[in-house]
């Protein structure tokens, strides 16, 4: 009895390890993924100097920002802190792994010609 | 010789007077580019290349963005704890004159593509 509660102990610790890899890969976000998730993205944000154009003001260059920070925004667009109507139609349909790899992606993008 | 003088004299008279105004207008003006960076060091770096992965980089983002952040976060319609204490008693003019500094820096941002 005693062998059996500490293999499922040890089991119960292997299941929780994998969890946290599982997790963290999570929150890394896969570049690759991204690059299929964010062809919306790149609608706008893959032109140089695109603009908004009500209030009208430059759409900001995301390639070379940190993706921990790309996540936040699209949460916060999730969310309601940050109002923009169009983000927040895009942010409304994605996951959290959705965020992440788009983050990925759109931060580490080959440059726009 | 009394022509010059006087020349003078109106000269010196429009420069105290120059002086005076811009002295005046000083409180007008606002803060300098060093007072108004000086709270955004602290997260987003010397130069706005935050070291730090939860703040933007905000170094050679396109003026007219940093500035409606700014106004949105001014305003409300940007929701964030830490900023919206930050920009509270800004003016129009400082806001501007944060983007321009901050747009012009060294930076690491780009335009990404697709392919």
């Amino acid at each position: 009895m005693k062998s059996i509660s500490r293999w499922t102990q040890k089991v119960f610790a292997a299941a929780m390890f994998c969890g946290i890899l599982q997790g963290s890969a999570l929150a890394a976000g896969d570049a690759e993924a991204g690059k299929v998730k964010a062809s919306t993205c790149i609608g706008c944000h893959g032109i140089e100097n695109y603009s908004n154009v009500y209030p009208s003001y430059r759409v900001p260059m995301l390639g070379g920002q940190h993706p921990e920070y790309v996540v936040q925004a699209l949460k916060a667009y999730k969310s309601g802190e940050r109002a923009h109507p169009t983000m927040k139609a895009q942010a409304a349909q994605m996951s959290e792994q959705d965020m992440a790899d788009i983050a990925a992606y759109l931060t580490s993008a080959p440059q726009a010609q | 010789m009394m022509k010059q003088l006087v020349l003078l004299a109106g000269l010196l008279a429009a420069m105290s007077g120059s002086a005076f105004a811009s002295e005046q207008a000083a409180p007008e003006q606002g803060k300098t580019v060093e007072e108004l960076t000086a709270a955004c060091t602290a997260c987003h770096g010397p130069t706005g290349v935050s070291p730090t992965t939860a703040f933007p980089i905000i170094a050679g983002q396109h003026k007219t963005y940093i500035e409606k952040a700014l106004q949105d976060y001014r305003s409300g319609a940007r929701k964030n704890a830490v900023m919206a204490g930050q920009v509270a008693n800004l003016s129009d003019s400082d806001i501007e004159k944060l983007a321009a500094f901050y747009s012009k820096q060294e930076s690491p941002l780009y335009t990404p593509s697709g392919d």
